[in-house]
């Protein structure tokens, strides 16, 4: 209860400082950005987190269902595969982002396929991590039942792993809503354009203008993710033990 | 009917668990798969089922080799049931229990009467009370009683159990041998079934089969093991006891004397008295007018020349036993009764025999005397 309170303060400040700047209208010889400007801005970051987390959620959670398999365990893919993905959050978003330049050119593609490999560690990880945590047990009664393996994904791996695969979803969209200030600088628009004019102009209500929204959509993005979690977590896995 | 036929397991890494197995497992019968851990039982259980292939030889069911069907079908036609469970914590007990039922497509009302059935059978009642219930909402020895519902699921003709009630503490479990042994009654099932539990075999099996490393040692049924111990190995694992532990093998209506002497409540204490010294006995039970079973009379209490009924000397009686009591239950009672003797009634309380020391005596000598000649 404590937290939504947080949560709701922040987010109240956050919206309240943008709508406030927006306001104002003139700053010297520069002018703020117009509430249309930032919707539409808005609505390009929104758009470049979708589609790059649509794409890190579709090659994430099959890649970590597949290294999750025992062969993939046996031969120690599961381990390369993960660090491969831990490398490409290793390097320092501004860098990753700015990489993509030169191979992709300026626009689109350079920030969604660097938001998506920003983004996929965290879904990758959880995945693989949720099918390890189930009990052996339960895999072993399954396919003693005569479930074949595709079965025993869909009915029993992937329900009993989506709580931990929507907790990497939502640290992955969070992290990711952040990152893609920077599309701004490979030629993208969004929320990074508005900061970046600020800094460029130096102008920090303008930079805040940007930076405040950005934050509150996180916030909101994290509040609809884990409602959307608790939602999709099997009422089997949140009653209460009754008896040890 | 299973049938094992030289059948060996060696896995990647050289160890070989089990070593040219011949078995032949009877439709309907239970069958204990015994030895100590390492010993190749819980292997050989799951060749079975193809969740372990084997290296060579063959397995067949009912005269078909296991390999020429598909494993997942195969399997759907064998209940399963392990130590850990494995219930699935997402779904309802319902749910699991009509597993298998769904994966066959049962139409939903068949799968649904079922499923009640098995709650019932399993002693989980009423239905309606647990069928919506998660698995964490059960108790551990609830849960094993789903776990076997489950493995039962679409009437398997066959049932492969790895130490089911293992893991349960020991009052639970014993409860739990009791009413399975009641349902293997009721349902006629063909069981293979894992433990290294030497108490739990006697109990449960039709047949023990005995293993150490990978091989078959001995194939007998629980007397015939306890009797006649193949070699040391099987004389150690059945353990120095051995002849206790067959007492529970067999029933009080096997050892009793049937119609005993008995004298009535309402006789006069001299005629009883005279009855004693003519059959030679300490004790006598003591009978209403219908052969309904009182207390004992002993003779040390009778003096000459005392008059009156027997049952105003009459000794009530402590314990009991039913023809069907198993003879290691009888013989404890029969230490605990100050009498020494145990009058065996019927469910009308009728006096239906006596057990003696000296008949159980007899009777267990009898069936080890041709071991102890050797």
């Amino acid at each position: 209860m404590r937290r939504r309170i947080v949560f709701l303060m922040l987010l109240g400040t956050f919206i309240g400082l943008t709508i406030w700047i927006t306001g104002i209208g003139k700053l010297g010889i520069y002018s703020t950005f117009t509430g249309q400007d930032l919707l539409r801005e808005t609505g390009v970051h929104l758009q470049y987190v979708g589609f790059a987390e649509l794409l890190a959620i579709v090659i994430g959670v099959s890649l970590g269902v597949l290294v999750s398999r025992p062969w993939a365990q046996k031969h120690k893919i599961s381990t390369l595969v993960i660090g491969a993905a831990g490398m490409g959050q290793c390097i320092p978003s501004m860098a990753l982002i700015a990489l993509m330049a030169p191979l992709l050119g300026f626009g689109l593609w350079s920030v969604i396929v660097a938001l998506f490999i920003y983004g996929l560690l965290p879904i990758l990880r959880n995945t693989y991590a949720g099918f390890r945590s189930i009990d052996p047990a339960i895999i072993e009664a399954a396919r003693g039942m005569g479930m074949s393996r595709g079965q025993i994904v869909r009915r029993i791996e992937l329900p009993l792993a989506r709580p931990v695969i929507m907790a990497g979803i939502r640290t992955s969209t969070v992290i990711n809503v952040g990152t893609a200030a920077l599309a701004v600088l490979v030629g993208g628009a969004g929320l990074g354009r508005v900061i970046l004019t600020g800094v460029l102009s130096r102008q920090p209500l303008i930079t805040l203008q940007g930076a405040a929204p950005t934050a509150a959509l996180a916030i909101i993005l994290d509040f609809l993710l884990e409602t959307l979690e608790n939602w999709l977590t099997p009422r089997g896995l949140k009653v209460k033990k009754a008896q040890a | 009917m299973i049938k094992l036929e030289k059948v060996t397991k060696i896995y990647p890494d050289g160890t070989e668990a089990v070593k040219g197995i011949s078995l032949e497992i009877p439709k309907g019968e239970f069958c204990v798969l015994l030895g100590p851990s390492g010993c190749g039982k819980t292997t050989t259980l799951k060749m079975i089922n193809r969740l372990i292939p084997l290296t060579s030889g063959r397995i067949l069911i009912d005269g078909k080799d296991i390999t020429e069907v598909n494993e997942n079908e195969l399997r759907r036609g064998i209940g399963y049931a392990i130590q850990e469970i494995g219930l699935f914590p997402h779904m309802t007990v319902g749910e699991n229990i009509a597993t298998v039922p769904r994966l066959l497509h049962w139409p939903k009302g068949r799968i649904q009467r079922r499923v009640e059935e098995l709650l019932e059978l399993v002693g989980l009642v009423p239905p309606e009370e647990f069928v919506n219930k998660y698995p964490a909402e059960l108790s551990g020895g609830q849960r094993q009683r789903v776990g076997v519902a489950r493995a039962l699921g679409a009437d398997p003709p066959i049932l492969l159990m790895d130490e089911p009630f293992g893991a349960i503490d020991p009052i639970t479990r014993e409860r739990l041998q009791d009413e399975f042994l009641r349902i293997q009654e009721e349902i006629k099932k063909t069981i293979v079934f894992v433990t290294h539990d030497i108490n739990e075999a006697i109990k449960m099996g039709d047949r023990i089969a005995l293993m150490r490393d990978g091989r078959l040692v001995q194939y007998a049924t629980p007397a015939e093991l306890l009797a006649h111990p193949k070699d040391d190995f099987v004389r150690d694992f059945v353990g120095a006891d051995r002849t206790l532990k067959a007492l529970r093998l067999l029933r009080v209506r096997e050892v009793m004397d049937e119609q005993p002497p008995s004298v009535e409540a309402s006789e006069s204490l001299s005629e009883a008295g005279e009855r004693m010294r003519q059959l030679g006995v300490n004790f006598l039970p003591v009978v209403d007018r219908e052969g309904r079973f009182l207390g004992w009379l002993n003779r040390s209490a009778l003096r000459p020349g005392r008059e009156g009924r027997v049952q105003e000397l009459m000794t009530p009686y402590s314990v009991l036993a039913t023809p069907d009591t198993p003879l290691n239950e009888a013989l404890s009672m029969m230490f605990e009764s100050a009498v020494g003797n145990l009058a065996v009634v019927d469910g009308e309380g009728k006096l239906r025999g006596l057990l003696t020391f000296r008949r159980m005596h007899e009777v267990l000598r009898e069936s080890y005397r041709e071991e102890d000649e050797k």
